[in-house]
C-alpha cells in the first residue's frame, strides 16, 4: 500500500466531486496527473486513444497493401515490369517492391493483432466500464492497472521502433525457420518479437486485474447472474488472457533465444521442429482470437438490449456460451495447421473445431430473438449492432468449410481465410468496438455526437467492408494465395473491387473521426442516461465523477429489466413501461 | 496515489511504530469494503499469476517431452552428463527454504517480527546457495567443457548428434527457473527490508508475506518437476 | 527494370522446347467459365474426382449457411421494421427465454456439424493418400522456386512467363494418371498448392510430406493450335520471403504420347554449355540474371574470371573453385552490395551440374576467350554498383 497521499479521509459520499475529466492542476500538473493516475477511467481513456492510434497506423498499412494489389505485376513482352507501385524508380527487379509489400502486410498484421485488437475492447471500454458496471470504485489493483498501461506503451514503442528501423517481413505469425533467418544482420525482427512478448505481459496483468475485480468488487446485491453480459464476456476474455498468454510468452522467448543464440529448438538443421513452433504459437493465438471477439460479443449484448428496450433473450445461455467458447478455444488450435499435421491429429482437431460453432450459433440466435417485440431505435449503436449480426454471421458460417478437412486443404492460406477472419475480426470486433464507442461516448466524455453523421459513417463502413472482403472469398476459392505481392491477371477484377472497397471504409472512418472531434469540441452536453440503460454506469453522471458514484451502490434490479424498471435519470413518458397484466418474465 | 486511502488511527509512538507502514497503522485501499476483501483479492490475484507461471513452464516441459520422444538417445546421453548429487542438494536447499518461508508467514501471522526476519534471512541464504551451486558446480564447468546449447555446443565426445538440443532445453529450463529464483528472492528481500525497517507485517497485515511466499513455493514446485526430468530419468 | 532481353522461348534450345510444337506453348488454364454458382466460386467446375468432391462439400456448406443466414437476417430486418421505436409506446412484455426453443436451436446445428465433419474427413483421406502405383514426383521447395524431379531423375527445362516472372517452369504430366508427390524443402516452409486439384500440403525442411492426385482426362476443350494440353497453376501458399508471390509453376497435362516425347527432350543434350544453361534456368534464374542486370544475387554476365570484391573477405578472381564454393556454401563470401540470402546447395545439386554451370558461365563471360563467336561484351558488369533490391 502506498505511503503517499494519505490525506484523503475515508468517506462513502462524494457529493461535491467533479467529473473525472475536470483538470485540477495547471497544464503540466494535469499531464502529470494523467500520467500517474490510478483511476481506471483515465487509464481506459488513455488506452482508447492509444489503440485508436494503432488502428490508424495498421489501417494505413492495410490501405497501402490494397493499393499495391490494385494491379497485378506483369512482365510485358519487351521484358518491362508493370503494375508495381512500391518499387522505387530505377529498381531493376521486382524484389524491392515485394520486400516493401511484405513489410507492409507484416506491419498491418502485427499492429492490428498485438497492439490494436487484443487490447482494444478490454483495455479501453473494459477498463472504463467494468468497475462502473459492477458498481465498484476502481479495479482491484489500480496501480497494477497503470503498470500494465506502461507495459503496453513500452511494448508498442518497441514495435514502432522496429518499423522505423526498416520493418519486419516475417508476417505477424513469426513462423520459423523464416523468422529466425530473415534479416539476420538486423535487430528489427528481435524488436518486434520482443514487442509482442512485452505486450503479452500487459494483456496478462489486465486480465488478472479484471478477474479479481469481477470476483471481489461486485456491488452488494449483485450476484453472478445479475452481472451485465458485457462483464461476462470480459470475464471469459480475461480467463483466456491469463491462461493462454504465458504460452506465447515462452514461445517468443524461445524464438528470441533462437535468433540470438541459435539454440536449435525450432531449427530443423539442429534437429529442432518448426511445427512445434506452430503448435506453441497457435496454442496461444487461437484462444486469443476469442480474446478479440468475446468482448465484442459482450458489447453487442448490451447494445441490442438497451436500444431495443428488451430483456436479452436467454441471458444464461449467452453467459454460459461465453465461458463455453473460452473453454473450447483451448483445444482447437490445430485447425490452423491442417496442411502440416498427420491424419489423426487433423481429424481430432477438425471435430473439435466444429464444437466452437455451437456456442457461437446460440449467441446469434439469442441476439436476434431479443429483437422480437422490442422497441427498436435505429441509431448509430443499433446500426452497428445490426451490422455486427450480419457480418459476424458471415464470418462464422464461412468457418464451416475451413473446419471441414477436405475443403480446408484447398482454402487454407488463401484469400478465403483472409476474408473469413476479417469478417470475424473486423466485421465482428471492430464493428462492435466502434458501436460500443458510440454507445458509451456520452458517458465517457459527457457530450453527444451527431447521430446522422454517425449513421452515415456506419453505412459507409458497412458497404465498404462488404465490397472489400466479400470479393476476397471468391478470390480464395478461385486460387489466390494470401500474402502475395502480385498475382496472375485472372484475379485482377476482384482485387480492384476490393481496393475500391477499402477506400469506402476509409471514408466511413473519417466521417466518424470528424464526428468525434466535433462532439468533443462542440457537441451538446449529454444527459446521464441518454439511451435509457439499466446497467449501473448509467446511474452516475456523464462523465462519471472521480469516485464513480455519489453513494455506495446497492443493486436492486437486473441489468435488463426493461419491462419493470424506469431507467435512472429518465422520464417515464420517454421510456414507458408496458402494462403489467402478466407477471414479468425473469431471467 | 490519490485514490488509495487508509484508515489511519492516531498512534503516537516512536520509531517504526509511528510509521504509516507499521502493521497496526495499515488500512486498506478505498475501493475495497474491508481489509479482508483486500487480502482475498490480493491472494486471488497471486494465484492467478502463479497459474500463468505454471503455463510458462508448461511450454518448456512440452518441448522437453516432444524432443525426448523424438531423440531418446540424446536425452539419455545428456542426462548422464548431469550429476544428480548437485541436483539433489539443490532440491534439499529449496525444500528447506520453502519450509522456512512458510514458517515466516506463520511468524507474521503470530506477530513475531523477529522470527519473520530470521526465517526470511534463512530463505534468502538458501536462494543464494541454490544459485551458487547451479552456477559454480554446474553451469561453469559444463560450459567450459563445451556442453553449451545449440550451435555453441563444442563438446568433443558427444554420443548423439542431437545432444546440442538437450543442452538447449537444459539451459533454457534451468535458466528461466534460476531467473524465477532471483525474482522470488527479490520479492522476499523487499518483504525483509520492510519487516526490519517498519515492522510492516503482523496479524492483521501479512498480505505481502503470504503472496511472496506463494511465489516462492511455485519456484520450489517447478524445480520439483525439473529435477527428476533432467537429472534422474535417463 | 530490365529483364533478360531474349524472350524465354529463344533462350531454351530448340531441342528442349519440342513440345508440343517447336516453341513453348502459351499458358492455357481452363477459362473462368464454370457453370452456375459453383463456377463463380471455383472458376471452373471440378474436373477430377477429388475436386468434384471438394466442390460438392463446399456447395453443401454454402447452401446450409445460406439457409440460416437468410432466415436470421430476414427475421432481423423484419423485426427491426415492425418493432421500430414509436415515441411513448412501450415494448410489449415477451418471454425472456424459452427452453424448448433454445434446446432445439442447439441440437439441430450441432448434429449438422457432425455431418460436415465426417464428409470433410472422408474427402480428406481421399486426397492425402496417393493411389497405389502412382507416378512419383520428387519435389523440392527452395526460396523461391520449385524443383520437380521425375522418377528417372529428369527435370524440366521449359519456362514461360506468368505474372511478374518470366522463368516459371512448366512440368508436363500425362493425362488421367495417378500422381504421388514427395516433397521436401531446403530452407524455410513452403506449401505446394494446385488449385485445380483443391489440394495443398506444407513443405518442410528435413521432413518429407506428400499427397496424391489424378490428372484429368483431356477433352476437345483442351485442343489448342499448339496441341492438346491443359495448364494448371501451382502456387506457394506458405509465406516464404521476398519472392513468395513469384514462387509459381505450371503443371501441363498432356496426352501420354506427348508426355513421353517431352520427358525425352528434357534429358542431357551432351553439350555442357547447353546443359549448364538449363541448370541455370531451372535453379538459378530466379535470383541471378545473365544480361548484367541486378537481381537478388549478382548477374552472371562476365562474372567468370572477373575480380570480385566481398563484404568481409579479400578480393578474389572468380575461378572454378570460387564458383563451386559460392554454390555449395554461399554464405562464406558475400559480394559487396548483396545480402546473405542464398540457400546453400550442398547436397542439393550434383557435381555434374556444377561443372555444367561453370561451362555456361565461361560461355557468357568476356574474361574468357570465346571459341568462335563469343557474345559481344557489354560494359562493366553492373552487379556491384548499387545495393538496389536489397533494402526494403
Amino acid at each position: 500500500m502506498s505511503t503517499a497521499d494519505r490525506t484523503h479521509e475515508p468517506d462513502h459520499d462524494h457529493h461535491d466531486e467533479g467529473s473525472y475529466l475536470t483538470p485540477k492542476y495547471g497544464a503540466m500538473g494535469t499531464v502529470w496527473d494523467w500520467m500517474t493516475t490510478v483511476d481506471h477511467k483515465k487509464i481506459g481513456v488513455m488506452y482508447l486513444f492509444a489503440v485508436l492510434f494503432m488502428f490508424f497506423l495498421g489501417g494505413v498499412a492495410a490501405l497501402a497493401v490494397r493499393l499495391e494489389l490494385l494491379e497485378p505485376v506483369r512482365v510485358a513482352a519487351d521484358g518491362a515490369i508493370t503494375g508495381q507501385l512500391f518499387a522505387p524508380a530505377g529498381a531493376e527487379s521486382i524484389n524491392t517492391g515485394n520486400q516493401i509489400y511484405n513489410r507492409l502486410f507484416t506491419l498491418h498484421g502485427a499492429i492490428m493483432v498485438f497492439m490494436f485488437i487484443v487490447p482494444s475492447v478490454p483495455a479501453s471500454l473494459g477498463n472504463f466500464f467494468l468497475p462502473l458496471m459492477l458498481g465498484a470504485k476502481d479495479v482491484a489493483f489500480p496501480r497494477l492497472n497503470l503498470f500494465s498501461w506502461y507495459i503496453y506503451v513500452s511494448g508498442s514503442i518497441f514495435g514502432i521502433l522496429s518499423i522505423v528501423l526498416g520493418g519486419v517481413d516475417t508476417g505477424w505469425t513469426f513462423y520459423t525457420p523464416y523468422s529466425t533467418t530473415t534479416d539476420a544482420d538486423h535487430w528489427r525482427v528481435l524488436l518486434m518479437v520482443l514487442a509482442a512478448f512485452v505486450l503479452g505481459f500487459s494483456s496478462i496483468l489486465t486480465g488478472l486485474n479484471f478477474i479479481v475485480t469481477t470476483h471481489k468488487l461486485r456491488a452488494p446485491g449483485m450476484g453472478w447472474f445479475d452481472m451485465p453480459l458485457f462483464i461476462w464476456a470480459i470475464y471469459a476474455t480475461s480467463i483466456i488472457q491469463v491462461l493462454a498468454t504465458p504460452v506465447i510468452g515462452i514461445t517468443l522467448l524461445l524464438l528470441i533465444f533462437e535468433r540470438l543464440f541459435k539454440v536449435g529448438i525450432f531449427d530443423p538443421g539442429l534437429g529442432g521442429d518448426p511445427v512445434l513452433y506452430q503448435h506453441f504459437f497457435w496454442f496461444y493465438s487461437h484462444p486469443v482470437v476469442y480474446v478479440m471477439i468475446l468482448p465484442g460479443m459482450g458489447i453487442i449484448s448490451e447494445l441490442l438490449s438497451v436500444h431495443s428496450r428488451k430483456q436479452i433473450f436467454g441471458y444464461r445461455a449467452i453467459a454460459f456460451s461465453s465461458l463455453g467458447i473460452a473453454a473450447v478455444s483451448f483445444i482447437v488450435w490445430g485447425h490452423h495447421m491442417f496442411t502440416a499435421m498427420g491424419e489423426l491429429a487433423s481429424a481430432i482437431f477438425s471435430a473439435l473445431t466444429f464444437l466452437v460453432a455451437i456456442p457461437t450459433a446460440i449467441k446469434v440466435f439469442n441476439w436476434i430473438t431479443t429483437l422480437y417485440k422490442g422497441s427498436i431505435a435505429i441509431n448509430t449503436p443499433m446500426l452497428y449492432a445490426l451490422s455486427f449480426l450480419f457480418l459476424f454471421s458471415i464470418g462464422g458460417l464461412t468457418g464451416l468449410p475451413l473446419g471441414a478437412l477436405a475443403t480446408d486443404l484447398h482454402l487454407h492460406d488463401s484469400y478465403f481465410v483472409v476474408a473469413h477472419f476479417h469478417y470475424v475480426m473486423m466485421g465482428g470486433t471492430v464493428i462492435a468496438f466502434i458501436g460500443g464507442i458510440h454507445h458509451w461516448w456520452p458517458k465517457m466524455f459527457g457530450r453527444m455526437y451527431n447521430e446522422k453523421a454517425g449513421m452515415l459513417g456506419c453505412v459507409l463502413v458497412f458497404i465498404g467492408f462488404n465490397l472489400t472482403f466479400m470479393t476476397q472469398f471468391f478470390l480464395g476459392t478461385q486460387g489466390m494465395p494470401r500474402r502475395y505481392a502480385s498475382y496472375v491477371d485472372e484475379f485482377q477484377f476482384l482485387h480492384t473491387l476490393s481496393t475500391y472497397g477499402s477506400w469506402l471504409i476509409l471514408a466511413g472512418f473519417l466521417v466518424h473521426l470528424f464526428n468525434f472531434i466535433h462532439s468533443l469540441v462542440a457537441g451538446p452536453k449529454a444527459p446521464p442516461n441518454p439511451w435509457g440503460g439499466l446497467t449501473l454506469e448509467w446511474e452516475t453522471e456523464s462523465p462519471p465523477i472521480e469516485h464513480n458514484f455519489h453513494h455506495e451502490v446497492l443493486v436492486q434490479h437486473g441489468p435488463y429489466d426493461f419491462d419493470t424498471v424506469v431507467p435512472p435519470h429518465c422520464d417515464e413518458r420517454d421510456f414507458p413501461l408496458p402494462p403489467q397484466d402478466q407477471p414479468p418474465a425473469s431471467h | 496515489m490519490a485514490t488509495i486511502d487508509a484508515n489511519k488511527p492516531d498512534l503516537p509512538a516512536a520509531g517504526a511504530k509511528s510509521h504509516p507502514l507499521y502493521w497496526k497503522n495499515r488500512g486498506f485501499a478505498h475501493h475495497f469494503r474491508n481489509a479482508d476483501e483486500q487480502f482475498d483479492a490480493c491472494k486471488l490475484g497471486m494465484w492467478l499469476f502463479l497459474t500463468t507461471e505454471v503455463l510458462l513452464f508448461a511450454g518448456i516441459f512440452c518441448a522437453y517431452a516432444i524432443f525426448r520422444m523424438l531423440y531418446p538417445d540424446a536425452w539419455a546421453a545428456g542426462s548422464h552428463h548431469l550429476d544428480w548429487r548437485f541436483g539433489g542438494l539443490n532440491t534439499i536447499v529449496l525444500l528447506f527454504s520453502s519450509w522456512t518461508v512458510a514458517s515466516g508467514v506463520r511468524a507474521a501471522q503470530m506477530g513475531n517480527n523477529a522470527a519473520l526476519i530470521r526465517n526470511l534471512v534463512i530463505t534468502l541464504i538458501c536462494a543464494g546457495l541454490f544459485v551458487f551451486i547451479k552456477l559454480y558446480f554446474e553451469y561453469i564447468p559444463k560450459l567450459s567443457a563445451g556442453k553449451a546449447p545449440g550451435t555453441f555446443f563444442s563438446y568433443p565426445y558427444a554420443h548423439d548428434p542431437h545432444e546440442p538440443l538437450w543442452w538447449s532445453v537444459y539451459y533454457i529450463g534451468t535458466g528461466i527457473h534460476a531467473l524465477h529464483v532471483l525474482i522470488g528472492a527479490g520479492l522476499l528481500s523487499w518483504v525483509l527490508v520492510r519487516a526490519i525497517r517498519y515492522e510492516a507485517y503482523g496479524p492483521t497485515e501479512y498480505t505481502m508475506v503470504e503472496t511472496s511466499a506463494l511465489y516462492w513455493h511455485l519456484v520450489d514446485l517447478v524445480w520439483i518437476f525439473l529435477f527428476p526430468l533432467l537429472y534422474l530419468i535417463h | 527494370m530490365t529483364m533478360p532481353p531474349a524472350a524465354p522461348t529463344s533462350t531454351v534450345p530448340e531441342a528442349v522446347a519440342a513440345f508440343p510444337a517447336d516453341a513453348v506453348a502459351p499458358v492455357r488454364t481452363l477459362p473462368f467459365d464454370g457453370e452456375g454458382l459453383q463456377g463463380l466460386f471455383f472458376r471452373t467446375n471440378g474436373t477430377t474426382d477429388a475436386a468434384v468432391w471438394t466442390d460438392g462439400l463446399f456447395m453443401l456448406t454454402f447452401w446450409f449457411s445460406m439457409f440460416f443466414f437468410v432466415l436470421l437476417m430476414g427475421l432481423m430486418v423484419y423485426w427491426c421494421i415492425i418493432y421500430r421505436r414509436r415515441p411513448g409506446v412501450p415494448a410489449p412484455v415477451s418471454p425472456a427465454h424459452n427452453s424448448k426453443l433454445e434446446i432445439f436451436w442447439t441440437v439441430v446445428p450441432s448434429s449438422s456439424m457432425l455431418v460436415f465433419f465426417f464428409l470433410g474427413f472422408w474427402g480428406y483421406m481421399d486426397k492425402v493418400v496417393p493411389a497405389g502405383g502412382a507416378l512419383e514426383l520428387s519435389i523440392t521447395g527452395q526460396t523461391w522456386d520449385w524443383t520437380v524431379e521425375y522418377p528417372d531423375g529428369t527435370q524440366s527445362a521449359q519456362m514461360t512467363t506468368l505474372g511478374g516472372r518470366d522463368n516459371v517452369k512448366i512440368h508436363a504430366l500425362p493425362e488421367n494418371t495417378d500422381i504421388a508427390l514427395r516433397m521436401v524443402s531446403t530452407d524455410v516452409i513452403h506449401s505446394f498448392w494446385i488449385p485445380d486439384y483443391r489440394m495443398k500440403t506444407d513443405v518442410f525442411p528435413n521432413r518429407y510430406t506428400g499427397y496424391g492426385f489424378t490428372t484429368p482426362k483431356l477433352g476437345p476443350e483442351d485442343d489448342h493450335p499448339e496441341g492438346r494440353y491443359r495448364d494448371q497453376w501451382v502456387f506457394c501458399a506458405e509465406y516464404c520471403g521476398d519472392l513468395h508471390s513469384e514462387m509459381a509453376a505450371i503443371i501441363r497435362v498432356v496426352p501420354q504420347a506427348d508426355y513421353e516425347i517431352w520427358l525425352e527432350n528434357q534429358g542431357s543434350s551432351g553439350d555442357p554449355v547447353i546443359d549448364g544453361q538449363r541448370v541455370f534456368q531451372s535453379r538459378c534464374a530466379t535470383c541471378h540474371s545473365v544480361d548484367g542486370s541486378n537481381n537478388i544475387g549478382p548477374s552472371w554476365k562476365d562474372l567468370y574470371g572477373s575480380e570480385r570484391s566481398f563484404n568481409k573477405a579479400p578480393p578474389q578472381i572468380a575461378d572454378d573453385n570460387y564458383i563451386r564454393e559460392s554454390i555449395l556454401n554461399p554464405g562464406i563470401k558475400i559480394v559487396q552490395g548483396y545480402q546473405n540470402q542464398m540457400t546453400p546447395f550442398q547436397g542439393v545439386i550434383k557435381d555434374e551440374e556444377i561443372s555444367n554451370i561453370i561451362a555456361y558461365m565461361k560461355s557468357i563471360s568476356v574474361h574468357v576467350e570465346q571459341p568462335a563467336e563469343g557474345e559481344a561484351g557489354e560494359d562493366a558488369p553492373g552487379e556491384t554498383e548499387t545495393g538496389a533490391g536489397e533494402e526494403g
